[in-house]
């Protein structure tokens, strides 16, 4: 009964979210796709988030997924939708062989680690003036579909479904109970039979390829990109505050906390030019420190006190 | 165990500065002087570390802000950053003590990742405070003792930065006479070995550890009154000292202060290697990433092994 009543209402979310463009205009579009990149990028990180381990480099790879697509069309002359699929694919091949090193570490060691990796990227980039167009960045021949903001709100649509899609996925297969166990105490994981590297890689790549492909998305919406755009910290700093927010380890949770920060980031940087990222700031810490299940957390409590 | 690491990896740099030394003394002179910036930066954070457990992400930011009062104080006044020194570190002091007791106390028995996130919020709201209250635009105050420089033979170099070498290896003696001689120092220690431990016999495991986060705060944003002397500032000047200040702490290893000294050498010397050459000049930035990935790779599979 409650789950058919979780279909029916995800099935319209996606009916209405789908048809949107019809009533838009351009900028409420444009602010909706930031919204959806934004909310795509705190679920993935929440994935990865189940199994205990902090990422820090979501800026890293969302900027490697944009870099890997535009100089795909750039260098090898590649249809742009085909380069979105190879640049997805790059990515994630690139974070299968960097989890092989980086999940062995743990902690503290690993979220530093991916925060270290994210500058690795972004300086290699800004380096390579020949390949990479240096600090001046690449511009595309075009903006994919010829620009047309419907489309490029479905194809972030889609980027977002694909995302939700798999989180859906990951929690309701025997991956979440691996994950969850790892997190909970990964000495007994282990002793249990959970082949925890295994999980992780699995885990850690998906998720990157998933933040690869929103960077894909990005680059080829807006036609051109430099280092400090792709790699922009607040491309790990805004979905880490949004999950946070709305309740991590769930999806519905980053959900609502995108929903929630996006639109408020959106008023709030036409009211602050300089600094209203501090609310982010302040949000992270009050959540922490008063509210650590976040939103979601929050709810399900209360509901769980009235049926008491 | 910890000092007979420290006394091979000094050899080993004694032999590689020595070489250096003869062969490009610029590399080594600019390189030791960055060392004592990165030293005198990562100190703070690894007394921290090593009796609290805590990795202070927002450690940079307390010397961003620090510098930035600094700046307003000398605007004001004309005041010299040396005179504004003490005034200011005994704000920042006042500072991390209410930050300790405010946040960080409340989530030391919550998991690891709360804490992360915790001090990464922290360093996000402090970095936004400057951007709110002085904007991105850089700000500078200019001394003419900065330029100092000396000559010998064809060799010119500038002097002043040397400064941060002199507060480096201060700071790692003070450090040492406090822990080793005073009582407060002693009970420090105790809690960082074992802190039920150290309740047990009676210390006060709480107050060590908010003193510990008043005087890492206090030294570091000592280093932000001298940061500004010699830098222009920005609300993001501090974020990579947080992270080059992790690397040199994890390569020493946790709670082996004078150690930092060494690795800091390392990077300082590196970095400039690179600088040296037109065509490895814009690679420098990446040394200490390289460094750090291969340092903390190297614990963690060494560590595997045992």
């Amino acid at each position: 009964m409650k789950r058919t009543a979780t279909y029916a209402a995800a099935a319209i979310a996606a009916v209405v979210l789908a048809v949107l463009p019809a009533f838009l205009g351009a900028y409420p579009l444009n602010v909706a796709r930031s919204v959806m990149t934004y909310m795509a990028l705190a679920v993935s990180w929440d994935m990865l988030l189940r199994s205990g381990q902090i990422s820090f480099g979501i800026a890293g790879l969302f900027g490697l997924g944009s870099y890997a697509s535009a100089l795909l069309v750039l260098r090898a002359g590649m249809d742009p939708v085909l380069s979105l699929v190879f640049a997805t694919l790059l990515t994630g091949a690139i974070a299968y062989a960097l989890g092989f090193a980086v999940l062995r570490l743990r902690a503290m060691y690993f979220s530093i680690t991916t925060l270290a990796l994210a500058e690795i990227f972004r300086i290699v980039l800004h380096n390579l003036h020949d390949f990479s167009g240096g600090p001046e960045g690449v511009v595309l021949p075009g903006v994919i579909f010829g620009g047309a903001a419907p489309a490029l709100y479905w194809l972030c649509l889609a980027g977002l479904a694909i995302t939700l899609g798999t989180s859906w996925y990951f929690e309701r297969s025997k991956l979440h109970l691996a994950l969850t166990a790892i997190r909970n105490d990964e000495t007994s994981a282990r002793a249990s039979g959970v082949d925890i590297f295994k999980y992780l890689l699995v885990a850690f790549t998906v998720t990157s390829t998933l933040q690869g492909m929103m960077g894909a998305i990005q680059v080829q919406s807006y036609g051109f990109t430099t280092p400090e755009t792709a790699f922009d910290a607040n491309f790990t700093l805004l979905p880490l505050a949004m999950a946070l927010l709305g309740g991590i380890h769930s999806t519905l949770g980053p959900i609502a906390g995108a929903v929630l920060l996006g639109i408020a980031s959106e008023w709030l940087k036409l009211k602050i030019p300089y600094g209203h990222l501090v609310v982010y700031g302040i949000i992270i810490v009050l959540v922490i420190l008063l509210m650590p299940r976040g939103l979601v957390g929050l709810a399900r409590n209360r509901r769980a006190g009235r049926r008491a | 165990m910890a000092n007979k690491r420290n006394r091979t990896a000094g050899l080993v740099l004694a032999a590689a500065v020595l070489g250096i030394l003869v062969w490009r003394p610029t590399v080594l002179i600019y390189g030791l002087q960055a060392a004592g910036l990165y030293a005198s930066i990562a100190i703070p954070m690894g007394l921290i570390l090593g009796i609290v457990h805590i990795v202070n992400l927002a450690h940079g930011e307390f010397m961003m802000a620090a510098s930035y009062l600094t700046y307003t104080i000398c605007r004001a006044s004309g005041m010299d950053p040396y005179l504004a020194l003490l005034p200011v570190a005994a704000v920042t002091a006042a500072f991390g003590f209410l930050v300790y007791r405010l946040t960080i106390r409340r989530a030391l028995k919550a998991p690891e990742l709360n804490q992360l996130i915790l001090t990464f919020g922290l360093a996000i709201l402090l970095t936004q405070a400057a951007n709110l209250l002085f904007t991105s635009q850089t700000r500078k105050l200019s001394f003419e003792y900065v330029s100092a420089s000396v000559d010998i033979g064809d060799l010119s170099f500038g002097v002043y930065n040397f400064v941060f070498v002199a507060i480096a290896v201060a700071m790692v003696v003070g450090l040492r006479l406090f822990l080793t001689r005073t009582k407060a120092g002693k009970a420090a220690l105790a809690v960082g070995q074992n802190p039920r431990g150290a309740a047990i016999v009676g210390i006060d495991v709480d107050r060590a550890y908010a003193l510990t986060f008043a005087l890492a705060s206090a030294m570091v944003g000592l280093m932000g009154a001298v940061f500004i002397t010699r830098s222009s500032i920005f609300p993001a000047v501090g974020s990579p000292f947080t992270m080059k200040s992790f690397c040199l702490i994890a390569m020493a290893g946790i709670g082996n202060i004078p150690g930092i000294l060494a690795s800091s050498v390392l990077l300082g010397v590196s970095e400039n290697f690179l600088k040296a050459f037109r065509g490895t000049r814009e690679w420098a930035d990446i040394v200490f990433f390289v460094l750090i990935i291969s340092v903390i790779l190297g614990r963690s599979i060494r560590g595997k092994k045992a």
